[in-house]
Order: structure tokens, then C-alpha cells, then sequence
């Protein structure tokens, strides 16, 4: 048999709603249940006496009961609501050296001290069977199922890392607590002045030295034992809903970033099909544009960097949208009404803000299009984004970053590509393409590889540029539907402009 | 041998009356003054065994509300009407008289009263108590006892030969139809009754009571006290004063002393009970008083309020309540309904 110790019995679940009116001592070797003081044997070591139905007219029988119970050697006395007790008594007890308790359901407060002193595997037993209820309800996400393992518990659980915590609901866990916790055992308690983690290695082939840790203020050690073996039978359900959530994420991840790519691409055609996915989605293609782009500077997963992203462009006072691209992530802020000088400034700030919460993660560049108007717009926001973000890359003075103001795109990439050694590169790979096929590509790729709108700028027929197109794309020996390859010889083209 | 009361005397008669109120039985200031102008000084005092036993006796006092009596004040003869009609009741004028209670403002309303008849030094409760039935003749149950209430300026209501009971719940009502206080004359006994079912040398202990507890607020009360015989049970602030849950004629005044222990006062119009750190140190009969520590004087129960500063005193019970079982009972605090305040903590 354990003692019992009163923060331990404060945190028990099921202590039936009590109250604490006079606090002296905090822990007893033994806790006795009657119906009411009459029956309470004199004791010799500290004990709780729990009363369950315990009466006291007035004020003085109450203050000449404490003292007998008292005098009977007990340090602790749990009564009923009911019992009224006023200051006086309340001083009274801390006088006599009597933690006064008053519980409003008094057989489950017997209980819960039944459970943490001689009742360890009911205790065990009882969460156990809370788990499995939690179990059997469907949870959104590893948060919501959390949520209900601490909600059902009535502790705090949390999914910990050596860095962090990842996830967690109900209390918080105080965080200098998880560099105590070790990550190396199976499962393992921890008591500490900060609070107590009982804890389980999370066995999931994705995510590494995760945890899953059931936590209180000054849990007992039944508790604990308790809760570890909770943690036990809870954990295969959390590392399975990991997974769940981690197929789930990219399953998503790569709709959107299919989704977005049809949305962009000037070939593809609109139809009603795409437009009820991009509903579906949330996202808003009408209104004010801002396109921005991220991109990694480094072996970083886009999914990874979307995941960075995705919660703080939810933070944003404006709507905001994102999915992965190539190697990083696009997305856009979109207006409602056309944004006035200081939104839009404001905007970009945000964004810019972001990107440097970001550099503390990731190595990242990021570029910022200019504003745009509907669909159309949106493309080109986009792709503007992408090209500054390109160029951020090597931009370390600009902090990575890259804004497209009104001189627009043209200026920032002749600002780049005026060197010498990339002119003679861009001539010596212009040179062979005729000359009709380098201005119609020109042309075609300054019109976002649109065929009717070259042609229209062109005056010729949209055959003769679909033909001039393709025979340049053979010529240089290119793919022209690789963003890269398009950048890099609308860029060589512009440069070989102007010389 | 008859003592004589002097116009000096009043003050520690009245002092010594407070002290022996518990609380309760009115402001003595106030009769004290009346006193003064009414009372033909000096005044003989008789002890029972100075007065023939077969003397036709009245008992005089007012009863009702104290609070009230401070606010509409007596006027004219208080008594003198209500003694006629137990002279008419029993056809033997009263030749002698003495005071229903020591405690309080009625241990001065007998005195105007002392020149027409032989002032005894005896009264019925020996202290001042919230009943009527408490009377020591009603207590003791004396036959064809007769009570008459002046019904203010004109008029009085008699009862003759009642039991206890029944004369607390008509007198109430006839307080209440006085406009909240009446003067009372008990009658139809003699005063050799008195030996055996009055309080005796009332008025003596009262006087050397207040003389002895003095005038000097400069003396520490602790001293005051043990010269005047009683003992301190705790000097404090009063933290709060609630109505009982079962009797709102109840108060419990919680005091907070100085050492910390707890003292809680339980009181009707008197207090009846004193518990320290719960256990019950003093109770009825005993007499407990809340004086002002600073300057000696006895609160009524209904001026204790939360943040006055209180100490609390106990003088020993008058001997005839314990004398017999029956006595005591009608005295004790389970005689209002109050448990677990009976038992003294030894």
C-alpha cells in the first residue's frame, strides 16, 4: 500500500469535485472511509479521514467535530458539500493542524483515494478502460485523437520530440520537462518538481524519437504506473493515426499541387470540372492577387516546407492559399477589393515576415509577384513569384528575398542577366534559331506560352507560331514545358535585346 | 441588617447590573438617569430574613424589546397600574417588592418603587435570560402566581395561575400590542418565597460587583476581571456575526483572538454559550459578557458587529440554576434547541 499525497488526489480525474478549505499537511500513509466521525478509530500515523455522511447543524458542532477528529490523530478530513464551513472553522483546522477537504460526491472521493493507495491495478485497470473508449471514437487528425485521449483521461497528453513538443491537448506540458524525459526507453516515468510524464516510445517508421507522454502537476507514483501502462495501449492507435494523417497530408498535398498546376498552366482548358475542385479546395481565383513563391535552397522535401507554411498563411488577416510546385511552394493572397498602396505594402510585409520565420527552419528563398487581377492575373502573379524567388536564391543581401514592384519582372531580370559572360552564353545559344523563330519566341514566351495571344501580338496565324515554336524548341534542342528551360531562354532572349 | 443604596451608588449598581446582563436585558444608562430624578435616595435594602415572610410581594421589571425601550421611554408611574390589578386579583395589597432581573436596565426600574414598599434584595433570574418562563417562581412552577403587563399610558392584562409556557406566548403578544415593550408585576406570592424560589442578595452582587470591576479604564482588563471575580476567555476582533440556519433568533459571532484560537460567541438576546477552538469553555447559566477591551463596557448582543474589537469575560453562575435538574434545564443552551453546547470541556 502507497500513501497518499494530496497534489496526486487533486489531479485524480474522479476525485468527486473537491474543494480545499484549510491546507496543513499533504500526504497520509493511509486514508479511512466512514459514513460519519463516530466511527473513526483513534489513529497513530497521519491519516485522511473521508466522511461520507457526515452532518453538522451549526458552526460549533462543526469546529468541536474537527477537534475531536483531530484529537483521534487524524491530520486530513474530507467531508461532504453539503457541510457548511465558515472562516472560522477553516482557521480553526489549519489551528489544530487538520487539512479540511470538502468533496461534493464523497463515495467517488473514497474512491480515487481507495485507487492511489491499495487500489493500483483498479487504477490501471480504470484507464486502461479509458483509452479503449477513447479508441473506439473517430478522430479528425493526431490532434483531435489527443484531444480525446486527454479529454477522457482528464490529464495532458502530449506527442513529444527531443526538440519539442509536436502536438499535445488538455494542460500543457511544461517544456524544460522534456529534456528530463528519456527517449530512450520503451516506456518510463518521470517525477519532478516541474511535473510528472509518464511515457512511451511512439514505434512509427516516419516520424523518429517521438513520444507519447501522459502528464500532470505532482502525479503520484500509482498514477504513473497507471498512466505508462495507458500510454501503452494508447500508442499503436496514435502511430497509426500518424501515419493515417501523414498519407493523408501528401495525398493532399499533391492534389493541390496538381490542381494548381492545371489552374496555371494558359494550355489547359477551363472547364467546369476544375472549377469545382478549385472550390472544393477553398480557394479563390476571383479578386486582387498577390503571388508568392518559396523555394528551398537546399535538400528540403516542398511538402516539408509547405507543412512549415501552411499554419502561419493561416495566421494571415487576408485569404491566403498555398501548394507545393516543382521544388518549393506557391500560393497567393487574394483581395476581395483592390488593396490600396498601404495593404498591399502590409501584405508584403506579412509575407516577408514569414520568410524570415522560415529561414530559422529552412533554408528558403522567396519571391513575391506583383498584384493581379482574377485567373488570368493569378498565373502571372504566380509565375512572377517563381522567377523572383529564383532569383532570391542568390540574393543573400536581400535576405532571399524578392519582391516584384510595379517596374515589374523585366527589370529585375536584366538587373541580373547584364553580365557580359551570360550575353556571350545567350547569343551563342540564340544563334541557332532563325530569326522569325526567335521573335515569335519571344513573343510567345513574354505572353505566358499563349498561342492566340502571340499571334495576336505577332499579326500571323496561331499555326504559323505553333509551328515557329516548335521548330525553335527542336533547334535549341530544349523542352519548353520545363519552367526552367522557359526562364532560362526567355532570359538569354531579353538579354540578347538588349545588349 | 438593611443596607442602604445611595444616589453614589447607582453607577457601580448600574455597572455591575451590565456586567451580570450576558449581553442581554437593555442598556442600564438610561434607567440610570431616569433613576436619578425618580428614586426617593437613600434607599433601604432588605435581605429576605429582614422582612416578615408573609409580606404580599411583587416582582417589577420591563419586558419585550430592549431596542425599543431605548427609543420610546417610559413615562409616568411604569408600574403602578399593573400592581393595582394584582392587588385587586389577589386582595392582598403588595407590601413589598423586588426585581424580576438583576441583568440590565431592570435592576434599576424596582427602585422609585422602594419608598411605598420594602425593597428586597432578591430577583427571579439572578442574571438577565431571554424567557419569561425563566422566571425562577415560573421555572418552579409556583401555584396561583398572577402576572400583570401595563399596556402603555392606560390599562393592564392579567394572567393568573398560568403555566410557564403559556405566560411567555400571551406576554409576548401583549408586548407586542404595548408597542414592543411593557412593564411586568408578578404578584400573588410572599416574600418568604423567595428564600427558596428567588435569586437572593441580587442587588448586593451587583454592587460589589461594579465596584469592584471599577471605573478606571486605564486598569488592564485582565485585572478588572479577577478583581471583580470572573475570567477572560480571549481578547480579539469580531470577523463576522451570522443568524443560525435552524433559528434566526440565533447569532454566532465568530472573534478571532489574538493567539489565533477561534472563539465563537452563540446568543439569543443573551449570549448563551462560548466555544474555543471547539470546545464549549463556558455556557447558560454562566454569565458571558463582550466587553470593549479599551474602556470596560458590556456590548449588548445586538451592538456586536464584525470589526469591533471584543474581549470576552465570564462571571460564575447564580447557584439556585444548578440547585435542581429542572432548573438547569430551563436554562441550559439545549433548552432553545441548540446541541453540543451542554457539555463544559473539562
Amino acid at each position: 500500500m502507497s500513501g497518499l499525497e494530496l497534489e496526486a488526489l487533486l489531479e485524480h480525474p474522479e476525485r468527486g469535485e473537491l474543494d480545499v478549505i484549510a491546507r496543513v499537511t499533504d500526504s497520509w500513509a493511509a486514508v479511512a472511509v466512514e459514513p460519519d466521525e463516530r466511527s473513526l478509530e483513534p489513529v497513530e500515523a497521519p491519516v485522511l479521514a473521508v466522511l461520507i455522511a457526515a452532518r453538522a447543524p451549526s458552526s460549533w458542532q462543526l469546529d468541536a467535530m474537527l477537534r475531536r477528529i483531530r484529537d483521534r490523530g487524524y491530520t486530513g478530513l474530507a467531508m461532504p458539500a453539503e457541510v457548511a464551513v465558515s472562516a472560522g472553522t477553516a482557521g480553526l483546522a489549519t489551528r489544530l493542524g487538520l487539512t479540511l477537504l470538502r468533496s461534493h460526491r464523497p463515495t467517488a472521493l473514497a474512491r480515487a483515494c481507495w485507487e492511489l493507495t491499495v487500489g493500483g491495478d483498479a487504477l490501471k485497470l480504470a484507464m486502461i478502460r479509458k483509452v479503449a473508449q477513447t479508441i473506439q471514437y473517430s478522430a479528425r487528425d493526431i490532434g483531435d485523437q489527443l484531444g480525446h485521449l486527454a479529454a477522457n483521461l482528464g490529464h495532458g497528453v502530449a506527442l513529444i520530440a527531443p526538440h519539442g513538443v509536436i502536438h499535445q491537448a488538455g494542460p500543457p506540458l511544461a517544456p524544460d520537462l522534456i529534456e528530463r524525459v528519456d527517449f530512450g526507453s520503451w516506456v518510463g516515468h518521470l517525477q519532478d518538481p516541474l511535473g510528472s510524464v509518464a511515457s512511451v516510445r511512439v514505434d512509427s517508421k516516419g516520424s523518429q524519437r517521438l513520444r507519447l507522454a501522459f502528464h500532470g502537476r505532482s502525479l503520484s507514483l500509482p498514477q504513473l504506473v497507471a498512466l505508462a501502462a495507458a500510454a501503452e495501449i494508447a500508442m499503436p492507435a496514435v502511430a497509426a493515426r500518424l501515419l493515417i494523417d501523414e498519407v493523408a497530408d501528401m495525398n493532399a498535398a499533391s492534389r493541390s499541387s496538381s490542381l494548381l498546376s492545371e489552374l496555371l498552366d494558359p494550355a489547359a482548358a477551363h472547364d467546369a470540372g476544375l472549377d469545382r475542385r478549385v472550390v472544393e479546395r477553398g480557394w479563390r481565383t476571383s479578386g486582387w492577387h498577390v503571388g508568392f513563391s518559396a523555394q528551398a535552397r537546399g535538400r528540403t522535401e516542398p511538402l516539408e516546407l509547405l507543412r512549415l507554411l501552411r499554419p502561419w498563411l493561416a495566421e494571415l488577416p487576408v485569404s491566403a492559399h498555398a501548394a507545393t510546385r516543382g521544388a518549393g511552394v506557391a500560393g497567393w493572397l487574394t483581395f476581395s477589393h483592390a488593396p490600396t498602396r498601404q495593404e498591399l505594402a502590409h501584405a508584403v510585409d506579412q509575407l516577408r515576415r514569414l520568410h524570415d520565420r522560415a529561414l530559422l527552419h529552412l533554408a528558403v528563398a522567396t519571391g513575391v509577384g506583383s498584384l493581379q487581377r482574377d485567373l488570368a492575373g493569378l498565373a502571372h502573379t504566380i509565375q512572377e513569384a517563381t522567377d523572383a524567388a529564383r532569383l532570391a536564391a542568390d540574393r543573400s543581401a536581400a535576405g532571399w528575398f524578392l519582391h516584384v514592384d510595379r517596374l515589374g519582372i523585366e527589370q529585375l531580370l536584366l538587373a541580373w542577366t547584364g553580365s557580359d559572360a551570360f550575353h556571350a552564353a545567350a547569343q551563342g545559344m540564340l544563334d541557332a534559331l532563325r530569326p522569325e523563330d526567335r521573335r515569335t519566341l519571344a513573343a510567345y514566351l513574354d505572353h505566358e506560352s499563349s498561342l492566340v495571344a502571340t499571334a495576336g501580338r505577332l499579326g500571323i496565324h496561331r499555326n504559323t507560331v505553333a509551328q515557329r515554336v516548335a521548330r525553335a524548341e527542336s533547334s535549341l534542342g530544349m523542352d519548353l514545358r520545363d519552367a526552367e528551360v522557359r526562364l532560362a531562354v526567355r532570359l538569354a532572349l531579353r538579354a540578347a535585346e538588349h545588349p | 441588617m438593611p443596607w442602604t443604596l445611595d444616589r453614589g451608588d447607582i453607577a457601580a449598581l448600574s455597572r455591575g447590573a451590565a456586567l451580570l446582563s450576558g449581553g442581554g436585558g437593555g442598556h442600564t444608562r438610561i434607567a440610570e438617569l431616569a433613576s436619578v430624578e425618580a428614586v426617593a435616595w437613600p434607599i433601604t435594602v432588605h435581605a429576605i430574613d429582614e422582612v416578615d415572610p408573609d409580606l404580599p410581594c411583587v416582582a417589577v421589571g420591563v419586558g419585550g424589546s430592549t431596542m425599543v425601550f431605548r427609543e420610546r421611554l417610559a413615562a409616568g408611574e411604569l408600574f403602578t397600574g399593573a400592581i393595582e390589578a394584582v392587588d385587586r386579583w389577589t386582595r392582598a395589597p403588595a407590601r413589598a417588592v423586588c426585581l424580576t432581573e438583576i441583568g440590565g436596565m431592570n435592576s434599576l426600574t424596582a427602585l422609585p418603587h422602594a419608598g411605598a414598599l420594602r425593597l428586597i434584595d432578591a430577583d427571579l433570574m439572578g442574571r438577565a435570560l431571554p424567557g419569561i418562563d425563566q422566571f425562577t417562581l415560573l421555572v418552579d412552577d409556583l401555584p396561583e402566581l398572577v402576572i400583570a403587563v401595563s399596556l402603555g399610558p392606560r390599562g393592564a392584562m392579567l394572567v393568573a395561575d398560568a403555566r410557564p409556557e403559556d405566560v411567555e406566548h400571551v406576554l409576548r403578544a401583549a408586548f407586542e400590542a404595548a408597542g414592543g415593550w411593557a412593564g411586568i408585576v408578578i404578584g400573588g406570592f410572599r416574600a418568604g418565597a423567595l428564600e427558596e424560589h428567588g435569586v437572593q442578595g441580587s442587588l448586593r452582587r451587583a454592587f460589589e460587583l461594579g465596584t469592584a470591576w471599577g471605573a478606571d479604564d486605564t486598569v488592564p482588563l485582565e485585572a478588572r476581571t479577577a478583581a471583580a471575580g470572573g475570567r477572560c476567555f480571549g481578547t480579539g476582533r469580531v470577523t463576522a456575526v451570522e443568524l443560525h440556519a435552524q433559528d434566526a433568533r440565533v447569532r454566532i459571532i465568530d472573534i478571532e483572538i489574538a493567539d489565533g484560537s477561534v472563539l465563537r460567541l452563540i446568543a439569543r438576546s443573551e449570549v448563551l454559550a462560548c466555544v474555543v477552538d471547539g470546545l464549549v469553555v463556558a455556557r447558560a447559566p454562566e454569565v458571558i459578557d463582550v466587553v470593549d477591551p479599551q474602556t470596560g463596557t458590556v456590548h449588548q448582543v445586538e451592538d456586536i458587529v464584525a470589526g469591533r474589537s471584543a474581549a470576552v469575560i465570564g462571571f460564575a453562575a447564580p447557584a439556585w440554576w444548578s440547585e435542581r435538574t429542572h432548573r438547569l434545564r430551563r436554562v441550559l443552551p439545549s433548552h432553545y434547541g441548540l446541541e453540543g453546547l451542554d457539555e463544559v470541556a473539562s
